[in-house]
């Protein structure tokens, strides 16, 4: 087999790469999965500041809590 | 899966040790410990650690994530952690508390669960994440 032969078969063989232009826009679903793990992060809620404030005066207003509660922490 | 390396490597080494740290604990209870002060650290050292492990590994094995949130389930850790280390004390042989003691720390309580509620679903719940159990 002659390498014009080789040549001819595997241009029949590999599909034709075109202009290297892409189908469709790859970046919206690069957004989309950047928003998705953005989603999957818990956020500090008004509710969450709430307990922290709570705990905090708590602590603040009876120091005696503490050795209590890194006991067991 | 390959984000935070080095906190799954650091989650994964520091497993085997609170394991022993089990078995010292049971042999300890059945044989003695001398000195007062091992005693007392006993539970914050070697029960707490583990049981929150257990606690996580329980939320996971019971697919708990639809029904009930992480931060919820943590909060919840407090109200067993107290009794045991008062059966625990016991067994130690250490007569830290009594009951007289419990309800006059009371007040404790609904701040351990909300420091627990929020350690649960903003820290554990991280890690969770970088395992990938979330």
């Amino acid at each position: 087999m002659t390498d014009e032969k080789i040549k001819v078969l595997l241009k029949a063989a590999l599909p034709v790469a075109g202009d290297g232009e892409l189908q469709r826009d790859l970046w919206p679903a690069m957004l989309q999965h950047i928003g998705a793990v953005e989603a999957r992060r818990v956020r500090f809620t008004p509710w969450d500041w709430v307990i922290a404030g709570v705990v905090a005066a708590s602590i603040f207003i009876s120091p005696s809590l503490i050795p209590g509660l890194l006991y067991q922490l | 899966m390959n984000r935070h390396p080095y906190v799954r490597a650091y989650m994964a080494g520091v497993l085997l040790p609170n394991w022993l740290l089990l078995v010292v604990l049971v042999g300890l209870t059945v044989y003695g410990i001398p000195s007062p002060f091992e005693r007392i650290i006993m539970f914050p050292l070697i029960v707490v650690p583990n049981l929150w492990g257990a606690w996580n590994t329980l939320y996971i094995a019971m697919a708990l994530k639809r029904r009930l949130p992480l931060g919820l389930w943590g909060a919840l850790l407090p109200l067993i952690l107290l009794p045991l280390g008062l059966v625990l004390q016991r067994l130690l042989g250490l007569e830290l508390f009594g009951w007289r003691d419990v309800v006059t720390a009371l007040p404790l309580l609904p701040v351990a669960m909300g420091v627990y509620y929020l350690a649960w679903r903003h820290i554990v719940g991280f890690f969770n994440r970088v395992v990938g159990m979330e």
